[in-house]
């Protein structure tokens, strides 16, 4: 039996979070995860991560992860790899596998953040070689540089089916489609958006029925679903494909919570079960926390605050902090949550689909089915100019048209031409009295790549539009190629004229193009020929 | 299959190359790699066929969790191969049931 004074169990976003916090107020806290390296699945995310700056947004997940690494290192935490939990049991002791021995610990107090795992869907031929986790996907390419597949499938259109089909894409694979037996696609619409111009089809109201293939996946078919989930008689199509990408929910791994005891509940909008926590995190069964995805699926965002907050009240439990500057971090952190839980796709999930957004503008449903916006419906949002103002110069005009908990863009424009005024899910709106420099900054720091910069004042008959751009391979100034609308349609030959990247961009490129001006307002993808 | 020149990611940290066997064959693949991604980059899908209805498997989680790309590696049966490092030499076997042969299996 060895003892330390706070055990915590994985180390991904939310494990290093309440260990860091813990290990800086002066507790000797020891991190045990299962995996081979720390991070859990940060060193996946590839993308830039939403939020405000005390959110880490627009930050990439992994440079997130190789930052907590670090200050966990630096404030002197162990972090045990390989090393998987097997219990919880009384008087917080655990059990744990290490070099291959079982080996017992007791702490004062423990924190659980094991995180959660995918949910799945059988279907027939769903065993076969072929079909694989979104996670699976997601580990293959960006741990270990190796594409899953070449023709893809994805199943379930949330924000991890959307996330890793995008990955897919800069993986250099090929995205079929993505399908999701629900109405309405459910993630971000920024998202979906990305996927879309490139020409990705979104089949919503659509289940999978079937994997082909004798000893891999070698196509899938589809079919329409009707009101009540049942697949429509006829309406089978058939996709050519040799990966099928299964993206259809997490659900918490909350079964330590279960051996230490810990009053549970099943609770739909959380995922499914998960203990019953009071606001600092702690279970029923005093000293035991539970924070992140176990405690309810969330972002990585909001999994690293929980973990502080949860690091803090061990800490004040255990006297390291006072009074007085527990409650000072406790506001600070819950507001900061209460921040991320905000907008239409906030923690209340349980609410009925919103029709409008919280200003009032109805929400595009050619955007909620489709992925893209008619280019009609732009303008009735705050984040494009009036066409008058268009005209004179380069402006920015942001496709931003969700609450979503995220503003960078705000910061990003350093004449304050973008406010994200009152709540942090408000829709963006640009003030038209401002001279944009077209500098990208905008362009490149939205998480969900949703500036674009138009000047319809280019040349006579033409006009340029900026767009985010993170493929290989770049395309040079000079290059032609051929712009595409936001369904992924062909519009017609593009010109690159200028590209702009810069450390700042952290890997996102501004690439302007030139187009007709009659295509300003629909060209948002340039294609290399 | 292996990216070569990733957009965000740039590149990615490998062992060196090393030769494994593959059902005998001689395969390459990058040292401390999971075995399952030195497979996938050579084209192997199918890791094992189950023993009631000799259905084929192969990577499904990837993160060791379900069991589904089990092999006999170096003659040990039920090595969850995307979650264990490639060795130089390293020997990989197909996995019927729990043995490494479909005769095995059948008796």
């Amino acid at each position: 039996m060895k003892r330390c004074e706070l055990i915590i169990i994985g180390a991904g976003p939310a494990g290093l979070s309440a260990a860091i916090e813990a290990a800086s107020n002066g507790m000797q806290a020891v991190v045990f995860d299962e995996n081979e390296r720390p991070g859990g699945q940060l060193f996946k995310q590839i993308h830039k991560f939403f939020g405000s700056k005390e959110h880490q947004a627009k930050e990439r997940g992994f440079r997130i992860g190789e930052k907590l690494l670090k200050e966990a290192r630096d404030l002197g935490v162990e972090v045990k790899l390989k090393a998987a939990v097997m219990g919880i049991f009384d008087d917080k002791e655990i059990s744990v596998t290490l070099d291959g021995r079982v080996e017992h610990y007791r702490a004062n107090d423990i924190i659980i953040a094991t995180g959660a795992s995918e949910k799945m869907l059988p279907f027939p031929g769903w065993t076969l070689p072929g079909v694989i986790g979104a996670g699976a996907a997601q580990t293959m390419m960006n741990l270990h540089g190796l594409k899953p597949g070449s023709r893809v499938l994805m199943v379930g259109s949330g924000n991890v089916g959307l996330v890793v089909g995008y990955q897919l894409l800069q993986a250099g694979c090929q995205l079929e489609g993505v399908i999701d037996a629900a109405p309405r696609i459910g993630g971000y619409g920024v998202h979906a958006a990305k996927l879309a111009r490139t020409g990705v089809p979104f089949h919503m109201s659509h289940t999978i029925k079937e994997a082909h293939g004798d000893t891999c996946v070698k196509g899938a078919v589809i079919s329409a679903v009707d009101s009540s989930w049942q697949p429509i008689p006829g309406s089978d199509k058939f996709l050519e494909v040799d990966t099928i990408c299964i993206a259809v929910g997490l659900s918490p791994m909350s079964q330590l919570a279960q051996t230490a005891h810990c009053h549970m509940e099943n609770n739909p909008p959380k995922g499914g079960l998960v203990s019953i926590c009071n606001k600092y995190g702690e279970t029923t069964t005093p000293g035991v926390y539970a924070v992140g995805d176990v405690a309810g699926i969330e972002e990585a965002s909001s999994a690293m605050i929980q973990g502080k907050i949860a690091g803090a009240a061990v800490s004040f439990a255990k006297g390291y902090i006072s009074d007085a500057v527990f409650a000072a971090r406790y506001e600070e952190y819950h507001n900061s949550l209460m921040d991320l839980r905000e907008g239409m796709f906030g923690h209340d999930r349980g609410a009925p689909d919103p029709e409008h957004t919280e200003e009032g503008h109805p929400l595009s449903l050619s955007l909620l089915t489709k992925g893209y916006m008619e280019a009609e419906e732009i303008l009735d949002y705050p984040g494009a100019y009036p066409s008058e103002y268009r005209n004179k110069g380069v402006s920015p005009v942001i496709e931003c048209t969700q609450n979503i908990p995220c503003n960078p863009c705000q910061d990003a424009c350093k004449r304050g031409c973008i406010k994200v005024s009152g709540k942090i899910t408000s829709l963006p709106s640009v003030d038209a009295t401002v001279e944009c420099t077209a500098c990208g900054m905008c362009v490149a720091s939205c998480p969900g790549q949703a500036i674009f910069l138009v000047d319809e004042t280019l040349a006579p008959g033409y006009a340029s539009v900026a767009i985010p751009y993170e493929f290989n391979p770049l395309p040079e100034p000079g290059s032609k190629g051929l712009a595409l609308d936001r369904s992924g349609s062909i519009l017609g030959e593009a010109e690159v004229i200028k590209v702009q990247s810069s450390k700042a961009m952290d890997e996102t490129a501004v690439l302007t193009m030139k187009i007709p001006v009659e295509w300003s307002m629909q060209a948002r993808f340039f294609k290399v020929n | 299959m292996r990216i070569e020149n990733h957009p965000i990611l740039k590149s990615f940290e490998k062992g060196r190359l090393v030769k494994f066997l593959y059902d005998g064959q001689v395969m390459e693949g990058y040292e401390g790699e999971p075995v399952a991604v030195a497979l996938r980059a050579n084209g192997v899908m199918v890791h094992r066929y189950t023993s009631k209805h000799n259905d084929p498997r192969g990577v499904f989680c990837a993160i060791g969790r379900c069991t589904d790309c089990v092999m006999v590696v170096d003659g040990e049966p039920n090595v969850r191969t995307c979650i264990t490092s490639l060795q130089e030499n390293m020997k990989v076997e197909t996995q019927f049931g729990i043995t490494n042969s479909k005769e095995d299996e059948a008796i």
